[in-house]
């Protein structure tokens, strides 16, 4: 009976919230005005590493049309990695031909779309939230997208020999100063965009990042993509993501709309 | 006559999985704009977009059900919207973009909720500007 009041008191003490899209910034620096300050310096963790951790966001740098911008802005480099880049990415001729194929049908088939993984470099484009745990021999990177997890490995392990090729492949990190490098190998072969355009990856490639908290507010991540079997040559892609102070990852579990189907046939 | 069935029941199946988190491009025309007035019946708060479905009168008072998508539900939920602000019932008045299949289904860009306040859809432009 105690029990129920003190539940009944907490109910009623706490600000009602309908989820937690906007919760109290308790840990970040603030303005004197009260506001997160977003350029403070990069916080540290007890060893004296760079503390990556905190609720993450891809960059929103898209180029607005001469109409206005979108609504929901995204990053360029979602819809063609090689944005920025003097002459885009480096394809092998199979790999640019099948990017004007999958371009031309507006992205249709892209495995994102069918709800399937997007791999770790949309891991830094695609517009949901990420959520970095760190400890001085594991990263984690929760993904909302997917509901999903990565796994960068700081122990000392070696990359395995002769893996399973999965989505996110496998990945293995060192400091190098106050920069994460991160190399992954282990893809799978043929079904992992990079971007909406289509650019492919294969089973060959190796993906380092260089991954820095620039400040409190920014990830700056530089990808250098060696993959031999659809690119001439090794490319290097600067993502930006940003902190968003007072966010909490929310489920997005892409599948929920293929079980709308049942409700589609029965009523 | 089952095989017919199986047949709809792919048809339709596979309708479910096209509506699935896509390029805007892909689905939507957008030099197709339309504005629609009618009366909520259901509403999907689901990912990967959220689904509502209004009764819309023609003038001569004919009712047809149509769909409308917006944007997934993390990021509608943190530009404002809540489960409370679109209800079975409401009347709202939806500006948005036909399908390309000509079918009853629309992409929401800006919702007018039954309090005259405008939410907006969270529609993507996924084609880089040209």
């Amino acid at each position: 009976m105690q029990a129920a009041f003190v539940l009944l008191f907490l109910a009623l003490a706490l600000p009602a919230r309908a989820q937690w899209s906007d919760v109290p910034a308790t840990t970040v620096p603030k303005n004197s005005d009260g506001s997160p300050n977003l350029n403070a310096p990069a916080p540290r963790t007890a060893d004296g590493k760079p503390d990556l951790s905190g609720v993450w966001r891809p960059d929103r740098n898209q180029k607005c049309p001469p109409d206005g911008c979108p609504d929901n802005q995204m990053s360029e480099q979602f819809l063609d990695l090689g944005w920025g880049l003097k002459d885009g990415l480096p394809y092998q001729t199979w790999a640019a031909e099948l990017v004007k194929k999958r371009s031309a049908s507006a992205g249709k088939d892209d495995p994102t779309s069918h709800c399937f993984p997007g791999g770790i470099v949309r891991l830094h484009t695609y517009p949901t939230f990420n959520k970095i745990v760190q400890t001085p021999t594991l990263v984690v990177i929760l993904s909302e997208r997917e509901t999903s997890y990565r796994q960068i490995f700081l122990d000392g392990r070696p990359l395995p020999n002769d893996p399973l090729p999965t989505w996110k492949g496998y990945s293995i990190a060192h400091w190098d100063g106050d920069t994460l490098v991160v190399e992954s190998t282990g893809f799978r072969g043929e079904d992992i965009w990079l971007d909406r355009k289509g650019s492919p990856l294969t089973d060959a490639a190796t993906i380092i990042e260089r991954i820095r908290r620039v400040n409190f507010g920014r990830l700056q991540t530089q990808m250098t993509i060696s993959d031999a079997k659809a690119y001439t040559r090794p490319f290097t892609v600067t993502l930006n993501e940003y902190l968003e102070p007072s966010a909490e990852l929310m489920d997005f579990v892409c599948v929920e709309n293929d079980a709308s189907g049942p409700q589609f046939l029965g009523k | 006559m089952r095989w017919a069935t199986l047949a709809a029941l792919l048809v339709m199946l596979h309708g479910a999985t096209a509506q699935a988190h896509h390029s805007f491009a892909a689905e939507y025309d957008g030099k197709k704009p339309a504005t629609f007035t009618g009366t909520v019946t259901k509403v999907e708060w689901t990912n990967p977009h959220v689904h509502f479905f209004l009764d819309v009168k023609d003038p001569s008072g004919t009712a047809a059900q149509w769909e409308f998508t917006m944007g997934a539900v993390n990021g509608l939920f943190r530009r404002g919207w809540t489960k409370e602000l679109l209800k079975p019932g409401d009347t709202v008045t939806v500006d948005g973009y036909l399908a390309r299949d000509g079918s009853h289904l629309a992409n929401a860009r800006v919702v007018t909720l039954r309090d005259g306040r405008k939410m907006s859809g969270g529609t993507m432009a996924d084609e880089p500007a040209n």
